[in-house]
Protein backbone atom coordinates (compact mmCIF):
# COMPACT_ATOMS: atom_id res chain seq x y z
CA UNK A 1 0.00 0.00 0.00
CA UNK A 2 2.58 2.64 1.56
CA UNK A 3 4.72 1.27 -2.01
CA UNK A 4 1.70 1.71 -4.22
CA UNK A 5 1.44 5.32 -2.80
CA UNK A 6 4.84 6.53 -3.76
CA UNK A 7 5.04 4.77 -6.96
CA UNK A 8 1.61 6.01 -8.15
CA UNK A 9 -0.17 8.40 -6.22
CA UNK A 10 3.06 10.42 -5.04
CA UNK A 11 4.50 11.39 -8.74
CA UNK A 12 0.65 11.93 -9.32
CA UNK A 13 -0.08 14.44 -6.82
CA UNK A 14 3.01 16.00 -7.91
CA UNK A 15 1.76 16.39 -11.81
CA UNK A 16 -1.11 17.90 -10.11
CA UNK A 17 0.98 20.17 -8.92
CA UNK A 18 2.08 21.13 -12.57
CA UNK A 19 -1.53 21.32 -13.62
CA UNK A 20 -2.73 23.61 -10.73
CA UNK A 21 0.30 25.92 -11.33
CA UNK A 22 -0.51 26.02 -15.31
CA UNK A 23 -4.12 26.75 -14.11
CA UNK A 24 -3.40 29.44 -11.87
CA UNK A 25 -0.70 31.45 -14.28
CA UNK A 26 -3.68 30.98 -17.19
CA UNK A 27 -6.05 32.87 -15.44
CA UNK A 28 -4.21 35.10 -13.61
CA UNK A 29 -3.33 36.50 -16.75
CA UNK A 30 -6.14 35.49 -19.05
CA UNK A 31 -8.59 37.44 -17.68
CA UNK A 32 -7.17 40.70 -17.55
CA UNK A 33 -5.84 40.00 -20.82
CA UNK A 34 -9.08 39.01 -22.29
CA UNK A 35 -10.53 42.05 -20.29
CA UNK A 36 -8.07 43.92 -22.32
CA UNK A 37 -9.10 42.87 -25.81
CA UNK A 38 -12.87 43.51 -25.07
CA UNK A 39 -11.75 47.36 -24.52
CA UNK A 40 -9.88 47.04 -27.78
CA UNK A 41 -12.92 45.29 -29.88
CA UNK A 42 -14.62 48.28 -28.10
CA UNK A 43 -12.43 51.02 -28.90
CA UNK A 44 -13.10 53.85 -31.43
CA UNK A 45 -9.81 53.20 -32.83
CA UNK A 46 -10.64 51.08 -35.99
CA UNK A 47 -7.46 49.14 -35.88
CA UNK A 48 -7.20 47.94 -32.84
CA UNK A 49 -10.56 46.91 -32.90
CA UNK A 50 -10.19 45.16 -36.11
CA UNK A 51 -6.86 43.53 -35.01
CA UNK A 52 -8.42 42.27 -31.44
CA UNK A 53 -11.80 40.75 -33.32
CA UNK A 54 -9.08 38.91 -35.85
CA UNK A 55 -7.29 37.68 -33.11
CA UNK A 56 -10.01 36.42 -31.39
CA UNK A 57 -11.39 34.51 -34.42
CA UNK A 58 -8.47 33.44 -34.82
CA UNK A 59 -7.53 31.92 -30.99
CA UNK A 60 -11.19 30.29 -30.62
CA UNK A 61 -11.97 28.97 -34.45
CA UNK A 62 -8.12 26.82 -33.93
CA UNK A 63 -7.80 23.99 -31.78
CA UNK A 64 -5.85 24.64 -28.31
CA UNK A 65 -3.97 21.44 -29.38
CA UNK A 66 -2.72 22.85 -32.84
CA UNK A 67 -1.67 26.50 -30.85
CA UNK A 68 0.08 24.68 -28.16
CA UNK A 69 2.21 22.54 -30.84
CA UNK A 70 3.33 25.67 -32.85
CA UNK A 71 4.02 27.38 -29.92
CA UNK A 72 6.17 24.38 -28.52
CA UNK A 73 7.45 22.54 -31.28
CA UNK A 74 6.56 25.25 -34.76
CA UNK A 75 8.19 28.46 -33.64
CA UNK A 76 11.66 26.80 -33.03
CA UNK A 77 11.67 25.56 -36.47
CA UNK A 78 11.68 28.72 -38.04
CA UNK A 79 14.65 29.20 -39.95
CA UNK A 80 16.72 31.72 -39.20
CA UNK A 81 14.85 33.53 -35.92
CA UNK A 82 13.25 29.89 -34.37
CA UNK A 83 16.59 29.57 -32.55
CA UNK A 84 15.41 32.73 -30.17
CA UNK A 85 11.97 31.18 -29.98
CA UNK A 86 12.69 28.22 -28.25
CA UNK A 87 11.70 28.58 -24.47
CA UNK A 88 11.24 26.19 -21.82
CA UNK A 89 8.41 23.86 -22.71
CA UNK A 90 5.97 24.62 -19.96
CA UNK A 91 6.45 28.28 -20.12
CA UNK A 92 5.50 27.60 -24.27
CA UNK A 93 2.40 26.04 -22.70
CA UNK A 94 1.71 28.62 -20.58
CA UNK A 95 2.06 31.18 -22.87
CA UNK A 96 -0.70 29.20 -25.29
CA UNK A 97 -3.01 28.64 -22.45
CA UNK A 98 -2.98 32.36 -22.10
CA UNK A 99 -2.99 33.52 -25.52
CA UNK A 100 -5.69 31.09 -26.03
CA UNK A 101 -8.16 32.20 -23.18
CA UNK A 102 -7.57 35.40 -23.17
CA UNK A 103 -9.72 35.27 -26.57
CA UNK A 104 -12.51 33.24 -24.77
CA UNK A 105 -12.39 35.37 -21.62
CA UNK A 106 -13.11 38.92 -24.07
CA UNK A 107 -15.71 36.88 -25.67
CA UNK A 108 -17.32 36.67 -22.22
CA UNK A 109 -16.57 40.37 -21.15
CA UNK A 110 -17.97 41.41 -24.14
CA UNK A 111 -21.23 39.09 -23.95
CA UNK A 112 -21.43 41.21 -20.39
CA UNK A 113 -20.82 44.35 -21.59
CA UNK A 114 -24.16 44.02 -24.37
CA UNK A 115 -26.31 42.51 -21.99
CA UNK A 116 -26.21 45.86 -19.93
CA UNK A 117 -29.26 47.96 -20.79
CA UNK A 118 -28.62 51.55 -22.06
CA UNK A 119 -31.07 52.68 -19.08
CA UNK A 120 -27.72 52.18 -16.97
CA UNK A 121 -25.78 54.54 -18.75
CA UNK A 122 -28.66 57.31 -19.32
CA UNK A 123 -29.47 57.28 -15.77
CA UNK A 124 -25.62 57.92 -14.97
CA UNK A 125 -25.46 60.72 -17.40
CA UNK A 126 -28.25 62.36 -15.73
CA UNK A 127 -27.10 62.60 -12.49
CA UNK A 128 -23.87 64.15 -14.28
CA UNK A 129 -21.51 61.55 -13.98
CA UNK A 130 -18.80 61.27 -15.57
CA UNK A 131 -17.98 58.24 -18.85
CA UNK A 132 -14.75 56.95 -16.57
CA UNK A 133 -17.32 57.32 -13.36
CA UNK A 134 -19.76 55.87 -15.54
CA UNK A 135 -17.38 52.82 -16.64
CA UNK A 136 -16.03 52.30 -13.87
CA UNK A 137 -18.87 52.32 -10.93
CA UNK A 138 -21.50 51.29 -12.77
CA UNK A 139 -20.51 49.23 -16.00
CA UNK A 140 -17.82 47.31 -14.80
CA UNK A 141 -19.46 45.78 -11.81
CA UNK A 142 -21.92 44.81 -13.85
CA UNK A 143 -20.22 42.98 -16.76
CA UNK A 144 -18.48 41.25 -14.11
CA UNK A 145 -21.67 40.18 -12.24
CA UNK A 146 -23.03 38.99 -15.36
CA UNK A 147 -20.00 37.22 -16.54
CA UNK A 148 -19.47 35.38 -13.74
CA UNK A 149 -21.53 31.73 -14.34
CA UNK A 150 -19.42 31.69 -17.66
CA UNK A 151 -16.12 32.75 -16.33
CA UNK A 152 -17.15 29.67 -14.04
CA UNK A 153 -17.54 27.40 -16.88
CA UNK A 154 -14.34 28.45 -18.54
CA UNK A 155 -12.35 27.85 -15.32
CA UNK A 156 -13.42 23.91 -15.06
CA UNK A 157 -12.94 23.64 -18.79
CA UNK A 158 -9.33 24.97 -18.27
CA UNK A 159 -8.95 22.61 -15.73
CA UNK A 160 -9.13 19.66 -17.90
CA UNK A 161 -7.52 21.52 -20.31
CA UNK A 162 -4.58 21.46 -18.73
CA UNK A 163 -4.26 17.95 -19.94
CA UNK A 164 -2.74 18.79 -23.04
CA UNK A 165 0.43 19.55 -21.45
CA UNK A 166 0.90 15.76 -22.02
CA UNK A 167 0.73 16.22 -26.02
CA UNK A 168 3.65 18.97 -25.63
CA UNK A 169 5.33 16.43 -23.15
CA UNK A 170 5.45 18.59 -20.04
CA UNK A 171 4.89 16.00 -17.09
CA UNK A 172 1.94 16.66 -15.41
CA UNK A 173 -1.03 14.44 -13.88
CA UNK A 174 -2.24 12.79 -16.90
CA UNK A 175 1.57 11.98 -17.66
CA UNK A 176 2.12 9.96 -14.27
CA UNK A 177 -0.90 8.04 -14.72
CA UNK A 178 -0.28 7.15 -17.95
CA UNK A 179 3.47 5.95 -16.97
CA UNK A 180 1.74 4.06 -13.90
CA UNK A 181 -0.43 2.36 -16.17
CA UNK A 182 2.09 1.28 -18.71
CA UNK A 183 4.41 -0.36 -16.34
CA UNK A 184 1.72 -1.79 -13.75
CA UNK A 185 -0.30 -2.85 -16.52
CA UNK A 186 -3.54 -1.75 -14.55
CA UNK A 187 -5.92 1.45 -15.56
CA UNK A 188 -6.66 2.02 -11.61
CA UNK A 189 -4.32 5.06 -12.45
CA UNK A 190 -6.66 6.26 -14.48
CA UNK A 191 -9.12 6.34 -12.34
CA UNK A 192 -7.13 8.10 -9.88
CA UNK A 193 -6.53 10.64 -12.09
CA UNK A 194 -9.98 11.03 -13.09
CA UNK A 195 -10.79 11.48 -9.21
CA UNK A 196 -7.97 14.66 -8.71
CA UNK A 197 -9.40 16.37 -11.62
CA UNK A 198 -12.93 15.50 -10.45
CA UNK A 199 -11.68 16.90 -6.88
CA UNK A 200 -9.93 20.13 -8.56
CA UNK A 201 -13.41 20.74 -10.53
CA UNK A 202 -15.68 20.36 -7.99
CA UNK A 203 -13.41 23.00 -5.41
CA UNK A 204 -13.51 25.11 -7.83
CA UNK A 205 -17.53 25.01 -8.63
CA UNK A 206 -17.71 25.66 -4.95
CA UNK A 207 -15.71 28.32 -5.14
CA UNK A 208 -17.74 29.93 -8.18
CA UNK A 209 -21.01 29.16 -6.76
CA UNK A 210 -20.26 30.97 -3.48
CA UNK A 211 -18.68 34.17 -5.87
CA UNK A 212 -22.09 34.30 -7.11
CA UNK A 213 -24.15 34.05 -3.73
CA UNK A 214 -21.99 36.58 -3.00
CA UNK A 215 -22.60 39.15 -5.62
CA UNK A 216 -26.14 38.14 -6.22
CA UNK A 217 -27.43 41.72 -4.98
CA UNK A 218 -30.67 40.47 -3.40
CA UNK B 1 -37.37 84.79 -15.99
CA UNK B 2 -38.39 81.31 -17.56
CA UNK B 3 -37.05 78.31 -15.52
CA UNK B 4 -37.05 76.30 -19.37
CA UNK B 5 -37.55 78.25 -22.36
CA UNK B 6 -37.65 76.13 -25.45
CA UNK B 7 -37.18 77.73 -29.37
CA UNK B 8 -38.44 75.72 -32.22
CA UNK B 9 -36.84 72.57 -31.63
CA UNK B 10 -36.68 69.65 -34.21
CA UNK B 11 -36.02 66.41 -34.30
CA UNK B 12 -35.33 63.66 -36.36
CA UNK B 13 -34.10 60.04 -36.70
CA UNK B 14 -33.05 59.10 -40.21
CA UNK B 15 -36.01 60.63 -42.26
CA UNK B 16 -38.38 60.18 -39.18
CA UNK B 17 -38.89 63.92 -38.14
CA UNK B 18 -40.11 63.09 -34.72
CA UNK B 19 -40.24 66.75 -33.33
CA UNK B 20 -41.48 69.55 -36.06
CA UNK B 21 -40.79 73.04 -34.48
CA UNK B 22 -41.80 72.94 -30.77
CA UNK B 23 -41.54 75.67 -28.49
CA UNK B 24 -42.98 76.36 -24.63
CA UNK B 25 -41.53 77.70 -21.51
CA UNK B 26 -41.23 76.45 -17.99
CA UNK B 27 -41.54 79.04 -14.83
CA UNK B 28 -40.62 78.14 -11.70
CA UNK B 29 -42.58 76.31 -9.87
CA UNK B 30 -44.51 75.56 -12.90
CA UNK B 31 -46.14 71.48 -12.83
CA UNK B 32 -46.57 70.56 -16.24
CA UNK B 33 -48.33 67.41 -17.78
CA UNK B 34 -47.50 65.95 -21.32
CA UNK B 35 -49.88 63.96 -22.57
CA UNK B 36 -50.53 62.55 -26.27
CA UNK B 37 -50.99 59.42 -28.09
CA UNK B 38 -48.27 56.70 -28.21
CA UNK B 39 -45.10 58.02 -30.39
CA UNK B 40 -46.24 61.06 -30.77
CA UNK B 41 -43.04 62.70 -29.56
CA UNK B 42 -43.21 62.99 -25.97
CA UNK B 43 -40.60 60.89 -24.47
CA UNK B 44 -37.51 62.41 -27.34
CA UNK B 45 -38.73 66.02 -26.13
CA UNK B 46 -38.20 65.26 -22.62
CA UNK B 47 -34.92 63.67 -23.09
CA UNK B 48 -33.59 66.34 -25.83
CA UNK B 49 -33.81 68.74 -23.00
CA UNK B 50 -31.67 66.88 -20.35
CA UNK B 51 -29.09 65.74 -23.39
CA UNK B 52 -30.21 62.34 -23.57
CA UNK B 53 -30.85 63.16 -27.66
CA UNK B 54 -29.46 65.56 -29.58
CA UNK B 55 -31.74 68.00 -31.75
CA UNK B 56 -31.56 69.20 -35.22
CA UNK B 57 -32.92 72.66 -34.60
CA UNK B 58 -33.67 75.30 -32.16
CA UNK B 59 -32.81 76.39 -28.83
CA UNK B 60 -33.05 75.29 -25.40
CA UNK B 61 -32.24 77.80 -22.42
CA UNK B 62 -32.16 76.47 -19.12
CA UNK B 63 -32.10 79.18 -16.49
CA UNK B 64 -31.49 81.86 -19.39
CA UNK B 65 -28.48 80.26 -19.96
CA UNK B 66 -28.33 78.13 -24.08
CA UNK B 67 -26.97 74.80 -24.62
CA UNK B 68 -28.36 74.73 -27.83
CA UNK B 69 -28.85 77.42 -29.92
CA UNK B 70 -30.39 76.84 -33.18
CA UNK B 71 -29.25 74.16 -33.75
CA UNK B 72 -25.20 73.99 -32.43
CA UNK B 73 -24.80 72.43 -29.19
CA UNK B 74 -22.47 74.65 -26.77
CA UNK B 75 -18.87 73.97 -25.47
CA UNK B 76 -19.40 69.93 -23.36
CA UNK B 77 -18.93 72.20 -19.73
CA UNK B 78 -21.85 74.68 -20.65
CA UNK B 79 -24.21 71.97 -22.00
CA UNK B 80 -22.86 69.84 -18.48
CA UNK B 81 -23.22 73.05 -16.07
CA UNK B 82 -27.20 73.69 -18.07
CA UNK B 83 -28.50 69.63 -17.64
CA UNK B 84 -26.94 69.33 -14.08
CA UNK B 85 -29.94 71.79 -13.10
CA UNK B 86 -32.09 68.52 -13.63
CA UNK B 87 -33.25 65.45 -12.91
CA UNK B 88 -34.99 62.56 -14.62
CA UNK B 89 -37.31 59.91 -13.74
CA UNK B 90 -37.60 57.17 -16.44
CA UNK B 91 -40.40 54.72 -16.82
CA UNK B 92 -38.38 51.91 -16.27
CA UNK B 93 -36.76 53.29 -12.90
CA UNK B 94 -32.97 52.43 -13.69
CA UNK B 95 -31.77 52.06 -10.56
CA UNK B 96 -28.31 50.33 -10.51
CA UNK B 97 -29.00 46.93 -10.02
CA UNK B 98 -25.71 46.22 -8.40
CA UNK B 99 -25.86 48.82 -5.52
CA UNK B 100 -28.20 49.22 -1.97
CA UNK B 101 -30.73 51.90 -1.95
CA UNK B 102 -28.19 53.82 0.23
CA UNK B 103 -25.28 53.63 -2.52
CA UNK B 104 -28.18 54.09 -5.39
CA UNK B 105 -29.06 57.79 -3.18
CA UNK B 106 -25.10 58.57 -2.82
CA UNK B 107 -22.93 57.47 -5.61
CA UNK B 108 -24.02 60.82 -7.78
CA UNK B 109 -23.33 62.91 -5.21
CA UNK B 110 -19.82 61.39 -3.48
CA UNK B 111 -18.97 61.58 -7.40
CA UNK B 112 -19.37 64.83 -7.92
CA UNK B 113 -17.74 65.60 -4.58
CA UNK B 114 -20.38 67.19 -3.03
CA UNK B 115 -19.67 68.89 0.03
CA UNK B 116 -22.98 68.76 1.66
CA UNK B 117 -23.67 65.81 4.55
CA UNK B 118 -24.75 63.34 2.15
CA UNK B 119 -25.60 60.51 4.62
CA UNK B 120 -28.31 63.23 6.21
CA UNK B 121 -29.81 64.01 2.85
CA UNK B 122 -29.90 60.01 2.19
CA UNK B 123 -32.25 59.48 5.13
CA UNK B 124 -34.01 62.74 4.60
CA UNK B 125 -35.10 61.84 1.01
CA UNK B 126 -35.91 58.13 2.30
CA UNK B 127 -37.48 59.23 4.83
CA UNK B 128 -39.74 61.60 2.35
CA UNK B 129 -40.21 59.14 -0.28
CA UNK B 130 -41.73 56.18 3.10
CA UNK B 131 -38.57 53.95 2.43
CA UNK B 132 -36.01 54.79 5.61
CA UNK B 133 -36.18 50.60 6.29
CA UNK B 134 -34.73 49.67 2.98
CA UNK B 135 -31.50 51.65 2.84
CA UNK B 136 -29.63 48.48 2.66
CA UNK B 137 -31.97 46.78 0.28
CA UNK B 138 -31.16 45.92 -3.54
CA UNK B 139 -33.55 46.84 -5.94
CA UNK B 140 -34.03 43.49 -7.14
CA UNK B 141 -36.12 42.86 -3.90
CA UNK B 142 -38.31 45.92 -4.17
CA UNK B 143 -41.69 46.27 -5.85
CA UNK B 144 -41.89 48.33 -8.67
CA UNK B 145 -43.17 51.08 -6.18
CA UNK B 146 -40.78 51.11 -3.99
CA UNK B 147 -38.25 51.04 -6.88
CA UNK B 148 -39.63 54.27 -8.55
CA UNK B 149 -39.83 55.87 -5.34
CA UNK B 150 -35.87 55.36 -4.95
CA UNK B 151 -35.32 56.59 -8.75
CA UNK B 152 -37.18 59.94 -7.39
CA UNK B 153 -35.13 60.01 -4.01
CA UNK B 154 -31.94 59.72 -5.96
CA UNK B 155 -32.83 62.16 -8.68
CA UNK B 156 -33.06 64.73 -5.68
CA UNK B 157 -29.79 63.96 -4.15
CA UNK B 158 -28.43 65.84 -6.86
CA UNK B 159 -30.35 68.83 -5.84
CA UNK B 160 -31.97 69.43 -9.42
CA UNK B 161 -33.88 72.82 -9.73
CA UNK B 162 -36.36 70.74 -12.21
CA UNK B 163 -37.29 67.17 -11.85
CA UNK B 164 -38.36 65.44 -15.59
CA UNK B 165 -40.66 62.09 -15.69
CA UNK B 166 -40.78 60.57 -18.71
CA UNK B 167 -44.09 58.12 -17.84
CA UNK B 168 -43.24 57.61 -13.90
CA UNK B 169 -46.49 55.05 -13.35
CA UNK B 170 -46.61 53.06 -16.57
CA UNK B 171 -44.31 49.96 -16.06
CA UNK B 172 -45.84 49.59 -12.68
CA UNK B 173 -49.20 47.64 -11.79
CA UNK B 174 -52.25 50.05 -11.44
CA UNK B 175 -52.30 49.56 -7.29
CA UNK B 176 -48.72 50.51 -7.22
CA UNK B 177 -49.37 53.56 -8.98
CA UNK B 178 -50.35 55.76 -5.95
CA UNK B 179 -47.71 55.33 -3.85
CA UNK B 180 -45.53 57.05 -6.51
CA UNK B 181 -48.09 59.54 -7.82
CA UNK B 182 -48.68 61.00 -4.25
CA UNK B 183 -44.62 61.40 -4.00
CA UNK B 184 -44.87 63.53 -7.03
CA UNK B 185 -47.86 65.48 -5.87
CA UNK B 186 -46.01 66.51 -2.30
CA UNK B 187 -43.25 67.43 -4.30
CA UNK B 188 -45.73 69.60 -6.49
CA UNK B 189 -46.84 71.02 -3.11
CA UNK B 190 -42.96 71.81 -2.35
CA UNK B 191 -43.11 73.99 -5.76
CA UNK B 192 -40.75 71.54 -7.27
CA UNK B 193 -40.85 72.60 -10.75
CA UNK B 194 -41.59 69.38 -12.87
CA UNK B 195 -42.37 68.09 -16.27
CA UNK B 196 -44.29 64.71 -16.34
CA UNK B 197 -45.41 62.70 -19.38
CA UNK B 198 -48.28 60.34 -18.32
CA UNK B 199 -51.04 59.22 -19.31
CA UNK B 200 -52.28 59.29 -16.04
CA UNK B 201 -55.21 61.92 -16.77
CA UNK B 202 -56.01 62.52 -13.29
CA UNK B 203 -52.98 63.46 -12.12
CA UNK B 204 -52.71 66.00 -15.25
CA UNK B 205 -56.10 67.07 -13.66
CA UNK B 206 -55.56 67.33 -10.37
CA UNK B 207 -51.62 67.84 -9.61
CA UNK B 208 -50.55 69.83 -12.69
CA UNK B 209 -50.94 73.57 -13.70
CA UNK B 210 -50.58 73.43 -16.98
CA UNK B 211 -51.03 70.18 -19.44
CA UNK B 212 -49.98 70.51 -23.18
CA UNK B 213 -51.33 67.66 -25.61
CA UNK B 214 -48.80 66.52 -28.15
CA UNK B 215 -49.30 64.58 -31.56
CA UNK B 216 -47.64 63.78 -34.22
CA UNK B 217 -44.54 65.64 -32.86
CA UNK B 218 -46.53 68.97 -32.76
CA UNK B 219 -47.78 70.65 -29.65
CA UNK B 220 -51.26 71.40 -30.47
CA UNK B 221 -52.60 72.45 -27.19
CA UNK B 222 -51.66 73.73 -24.26
CA UNK B 223 -53.77 74.85 -21.33
CA UNK B 224 -54.48 74.95 -17.75
CA UNK B 225 -56.18 71.63 -17.03
CA UNK B 226 -59.59 73.60 -16.54
CA UNK B 227 -59.21 74.59 -20.26
CA UNK B 228 -57.80 71.35 -21.88
CA UNK B 229 -60.26 69.15 -19.76
CA UNK B 230 -63.14 71.23 -20.11
CA UNK B 231 -63.00 72.74 -23.33
CA UNK B 232 -60.54 71.24 -25.86
CA UNK B 233 -60.19 73.35 -28.93
CA UNK B 234 -59.23 71.43 -31.37
CA UNK B 235 -60.89 67.84 -32.64
CA UNK B 236 -57.25 65.89 -32.36
CA UNK B 237 -57.36 66.54 -28.78
CA UNK B 238 -61.06 65.96 -28.15
CA UNK B 239 -60.62 62.69 -29.70
CA UNK B 240 -57.60 61.83 -27.91
CA UNK B 241 -59.42 62.91 -24.56
CA UNK B 242 -62.60 60.76 -25.33
CA UNK B 243 -60.59 57.81 -25.98
CA UNK B 244 -58.15 57.81 -22.31
CA UNK B 245 -60.80 59.61 -20.04
CA UNK B 246 -63.28 57.05 -18.54
N1 LIG C 1 -33.80 56.00 -30.71
C1 LIG C 1 -34.71 56.09 -31.70
N2 LIG C 1 -34.39 55.76 -32.96
C2 LIG C 1 -35.29 55.87 -33.95
N3 LIG C 1 -36.55 56.28 -33.79
C3 LIG C 1 -36.95 56.61 -32.56
C4 LIG C 1 -36.06 56.54 -31.44
N4 LIG C 1 -36.72 56.94 -30.33
C5 LIG C 1 -37.96 57.25 -30.74
N5 LIG C 1 -38.12 57.07 -32.07
C6 LIG C 1 -39.31 57.34 -32.85
O1 LIG C 1 -39.71 58.65 -32.55
C7 LIG C 1 -41.12 58.73 -32.49
C8 LIG C 1 -41.52 59.34 -31.18
O2 LIG C 1 -41.14 58.47 -30.14
P1 LIG C 1 -41.31 58.85 -28.61
O3 LIG C 1 -40.68 60.15 -28.37
O4 LIG C 1 -40.81 57.70 -27.83
O5 LIG C 1 -42.88 58.99 -28.47
P2 LIG C 1 -43.80 58.91 -27.16
O6 LIG C 1 -42.92 59.02 -25.96
O7 LIG C 1 -44.74 60.02 -27.29
O8 LIG C 1 -44.49 57.57 -27.22
C9 LIG C 1 -41.67 57.33 -32.73
O9 LIG C 1 -42.03 57.23 -34.08
C10 LIG C 1 -40.47 56.47 -32.45
O10 LIG C 1 -40.53 55.31 -33.22
MG1 LIG D 1 -42.58 57.64 -24.41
Amino acid sequence: MADYWSSVILPMLEGAQMTLLLFFIAIIVSVPLGFLLTLAVNSKIKLFSWLATIYITIMRGTPLLLQLLIICFGLPMIPGIGEYLTIDRFAAACLGFILNYAAYFAEIFRGGLLSIDKGQYEAAKVLGLTKSQTTRKIILPQMFRVALPSVANESITLIKDTALLYAVAVPELLHFAETAVNRDFSIVPYFIAGAIYLIMTIILTIFFKWLERRFKYE
Amino acid sequence: MALIEVQNLKKSFGDNEVLKNITFTVEKNDVIAIIGPSGSGKSTMLRSLIHLEEINGGTVKIAGEAFVEQGVYKRPDVIKKATAKMGMVFQQFNLFPHLTVKDNLELAPKMAGKKADIAAMTSDLLQKVGLSAKEKAYPKSLSGGQQQRVAIARALMMNPEILLFDEPTSALDPELTGEVLKVMKDLAEEHMTMIVVTHEMGFARSVANKVVFMDGGEIVEAGTPDELFGNPQHERTKAFLAKNLK
